[in-house]
């Protein structure tokens, strides 16, 4: 019973980490480079929520239900995401891969701060998607919001996967990711599609923002936890692989849940309280953090990934 | 008289001592002094930060944990064990290091992202270790009532004298960076930052050196956080947040990466920053973003580099004069047991779908010029990748005058005597053409940290230098940058660079590629008077009328097989031969 509720919880976790390693590795492939400031716009997309919720107010008798105010922050961030390529890759772009590792870093603090200025440190929670209640199958309990979480970002998951497998946009997105100069040759525009590369993974963190902040709620500082996230469920899942992303992060989602709670799930194996330092969320983010150094270690090219080697 | 006193002084370098002297002298307050003890604090930070992230090209993202974990040693064991100044100062400088070394296993070979990402995620749980673990760390409350410097029983006083300890410790901190980065050891660490690979082929450790820079800038963080918390005497997890990271690597960005000046530039005007931007009051993190993002892309090397650039320009330097050449010591060739130089034994290497080489067999003998043809992609450039240890092979056996290289890290098999110059030259284009070819002799001696980083091995190396560059006929251009060197002078230079390590097997990859007529010919002399002398060469070449007359046998490559060896007239005229080369139909018409 308590695993099933656990298992719902640490999906919903998943799925959000899961647009979050999504956005990022979209960006990754088809740029080459790494943007920090995905975590940072997690964040940003949970104040967005947060704001929109608090415009729409006036509007809507009762309170704002978080589906409302997802398009509108998912929209937002989309515009967002392409402000933000305008200054952090486009002037760097033909610079070595770590000028736009340093700019996207540069405007994480701007985020950081500028969240800190107008929302303060205090944790916040945006709306729930629908409303707080439980659903219930017999004597199962689970949020409304954690299976409302897991709906939503399953849709905006396989509808990215679409739009990369079905559209002519997202094949010119995916060829522009495979090779620039060959898509530019076709006469692909590049950087069009790049600027909305970077739309979509803004957009997709975005919405990972909104998702996140009811059941986890949002402060400024939250952008280095979930960028080191993304990082961790990109390594688990093999450096640009889309499937490998979201598998990786749903993977580790569900060990941050469901480990720190093992005494409670087999209470026959952990009889005493002496261990109880280690089944805590503390312990569990830096035995994460072990097991992906032993993954660089011995196999650095991920859990599902190929080796690439570099042309000498 | 004066003239040459005032010769030896660098205006600039004399400027900014006195604006260091007149600054605090300026501000004499007790907060400018404390922001200036401060501004040196963070000084040798950046300094460390330099070795790492400036010479070794490496994005490290926790040094400010390397920072932090030095002022938490300080803190603890100051204000809850009572240790004295000299004890704690030690401790915080080792912690790091310790740390530095165990994490640097996993981390250190990662390529760019992998590592700046990685090593955030170090940062990430050195912070949770310091948040939750209270009882020794004071949880997020941190601990209070850190004691000051003390040192022969004297307490240092704020102000006037804990800004001249500090500032006398960068002083120190300065030249010793100054005395290792100086010489051979930062012009390797160049080569290594811009091409990794070459400085693998030149029998540089580049994973040593890596790990050299990571544990000194280590040490130099854990100094400075010691400092740091002696200053401000309270230590919390604000030490290890992001922010202190955030605020080193702005600093190196803005003063300029690999410049000791740029790094007390950068420290002492971001440490004022948030003077001037007081209106931001908590939120000048801002103003350190925005000014981060703008240096980034519109001042890549800093401001240093900004005022370097203008310099040049305005006033262009006459390079210095050419050393004088020395000849290279006589080379202990090692003995040729079994008759074989290098022997291939089923050589495979396969990327992904590819076979790109597929069981090649075959012997290079002492003295011989191998020509070694193909088609383009037929694996010639993985065959010479797997044998100095770029690539590892799939299958098969390699061996080096004897020694089994299977496996063997390129550096190694580098020293065992194999030399190689590169199809897509590999020079250094900022350094000078002397420098490239001085590097090659500073690792044939071994380099590393305290071998080989005095001004005598530097000037050995590029009096050698000049010898080699003077037989490749490239001595009128030693002093000239690489970058602005034409084609053919640089094949010469990367020949020269070769020959430094006074190989006994010289791997050249399309050496005549590029090349006129009279070049072609001066070249193929050179090469066989190199023969000439005892040296074993292997030319990977398409350039028939160049090889034919040049080699002493051919091998040839299609799809990863050898598809023929013998006399360069036996394998020119061999069926199979043409046919790769032409395609079936065409050899066919040919043959007819």
């Amino acid at each position: 019973m308590l695993t099933l509720q656990l298992l719902a919880n640490g999906l919903a976790l998943g799925a959000a980490y899961a647009l979050c390693a999504l956005g990022f590795v979209l960006v990754l492939n088809a740029t080459g480079a790494v943007n920090f400031t995905q975590g940072d716009m997690v964040m940003a997309g949970g104040f967005a929520a947060i704001a929109t919720a608090a415009m729409l107010a006036p509007l809507w008798p009762g309170a704002v239900p978080g589906l409302v105010v997802l398009p509108v922050v998912t929209a937002g961030m989309a515009v967002l995401g392409v402000i933000f390529s305008l200054f952090a890759y486009f002037p760097l772009k033909s610079r070595p891969p770590v000028a736009t590792i340093i700019s996207t870093i540069a405007l994480g603090i701007v985020f950081q701060n500028a969240a800190n200025a107008i929302w303060g440190p205090e944790p916040r929670a945006a709306p729930p998607l629908l409303d707080a209640s439980l659903v219930r199958f017999g004597e199962l309990a689970i949020p409304k919001q954690s299976l409302a979480v897991i709906v939503v970002a399953a849709a905006l998951i396989a509808g990215q996967h679409l739009l990369f497998s079905r559209t002519p946009l997202g094949r010119k997105m995916r060829a522009t990711a495979q090779d620039r100069t060959m898509a530019a040759a076709i006469g692909i525009d590049v950087n069009a599609m790049i600027a909305l590369t970077f739309a979509l993974a803004t957009a997709l963190a975005g919405a990972a923002g909104a998702l996140l902040s009811n059941t986890f709620f949002v402060t400024p500082s939250d952008g280095t936890n979930y960028i080191v996230k993304a990082y961790i469920a990109v390594t688990i899942g093999g450096w640009g692989s889309i499937a490998g992303a979201v598998a990786g992060a749903l993977l580790i989602a569900l060990f941050e849940v469901i480990f720190p709670a093992l005494p409670l799930i087999v209470p026959a194996l952990f009889g005493s309280d002496a261990l109880g330092w280690l089944f805590s969320q503390t312990a569990a983010s830096i035995l994460l953090y072990a097991v992906v150094l032993a993954i660089l270690f011995f196999r650095p090219q991920g859990l599902f990934g190929e080796l690439v080697q570099r042309r000498a | 008289m004066t003239g040459r006193l005032l010769s030896g002084i660098n205006p600039a370098l004399a400027f900014g001592l006195v604006v260091l002297v007149v600054w605090p002298m300026a501000f004499d307050t007790p907060y400018g002094l404390r922001l200036f003890a401060l501004a040196g604090i963070y000084a040798i930070f950046v300094m460390g930060y330099q070795f790492v992230f400036g010479h070794a090209g490496a994005l490290s993202l926790c040094h400010g944990t390397f920072f932090g974990l030095g002022a938490y040693f300080t803190g603890i064991l100051g204000a809850k064990f009572g240790w004295g100044f000299p004890a704690t100062f030690a401790a915080s400088a080792l912690a790091p290091v310790v740390l530095a070394a165990i994490v640097a296993a996993p981390v250190l070979r990662l390529e760019s992202h992998y590592f700046a990402l990685a090593t955030l995620g170090i940062a990430q749980v050195m912070l949770l270790v310091a948040i939750k673990w209270e009882a020794v760390t004071g949880g997020a409350n941190g601990i209070a009532g850190v004691p000051p410097i003390v040192l022969f029983g004297m307490t240092l006083a704020r102000g006037w004298p804990t800004v001249l300890i500090v500032w006398g410790l960068v002083a120190a901190l300065g030249l010793a960076a100054r005395a290792v980065l100086g010489g051979l050891y930062g012009h390797a660490l160049h080569v290594m930052r811009e091409n990794p690979t070459a400085a693998m082929s030149l029998g540089l450790d580049v994973a040593r050196l890596r790990f050299e820079t990571f544990l000194l800038s280590a040490l130099y963080a854990g100094l400075a956080g010691a400092l740091y918390v002696h200053t401000i005497r309270v230590i919390s997890p604000e030490a290890l947040e992001f922010h202190a990271m955030v605020a080193c690597l702005t600093m190196t960005v803005v003063g300029g990466r690999t410049r000791l000046a740029g790094a007390i530039l950068g420290a002492v005007l971001l440490i004022h920053l948030p003077e001037w931007f007081r209106f931001l009051e908590h939120y000048y993190l801002i103003a350190y973003g925005l000014v981060l993002l703008a240096t980034i892309i519109v001042a890549p090397n800093g401001l240093l580099g900004l005022v370097e650039d203008a310099r040049r320009r305005l006033a262009p330097e006459a390079p210095p004069p050419a050393p004088f050449a020395m000849p290279l010591p006589a080379a202990a060739r090692p003995t040729v047991p079994t008759g074989a130089i290098l022997s291939l034994d089923g050589v495979g290497k396969r990327f992904g779908g590819l076979q790109a080489l597929d069981a090649v067999s075959f012997d290079v003998r002492p003295g011989e010029i191998l020509g070694l043809i193909g088609p383009n992609g037929s694996g010639k450039t993985t065959l010479v990748n797997c044998i100095t240890g770029i690539y590892t092979p799939d299958g098969g056996g390699i061996r080096i005058a004897g020694t089994d290289v299977g496996g063997m890290p390129a550096h190694e098999i580098a020293r065992l005597g194999v030399a190689r110059t590169f199809q897509n030259l590999n020079l250094v284009d900022e350094m000078s053409a002397l420098d490239n070819v001085a590097i090659a002799r500073g690792a044939a001696r071994h380099l590393a940290l305290g071998t080989q980083t005095g001004a005598t091995a530097m000037a050995l190396a590029r009096a050698e230098a000049m010898g080699l560059l003077e037989a490749v006929g490239a001595a009128e251009v030693a002093m000239r940058p690489c970058g602005g060197l034409a084609y053919g002078t640089k094949r010469r230079i990367e020949i020269a660079r070769a020959l430094a390590l006074q190989p006994t097997l010289l791997l050249l990859d399309e050496p005549a590629a590029g090349l006129n007529e009279s070049e072609q010919a001066d070249l193929a002399q050179r090469l066989k008077a190199l023969a000439g002398s005892g040296l074993t060469l292997v030319v990977i070449e398409h350039n028939m009328p160049f090889l034919l007359p040049l080699a002493t046998r051919l091998v040839c490559l299609d799809h990863g097989q050898k598809i023929a060896e013998g006399s360069p007239r036996d394998v020119a005229r061999n069926a199979k031969v043409v046919e790769a080369y032409l395609g079936p139909q065409e050899a066919a018409e040919v043959v007819a």
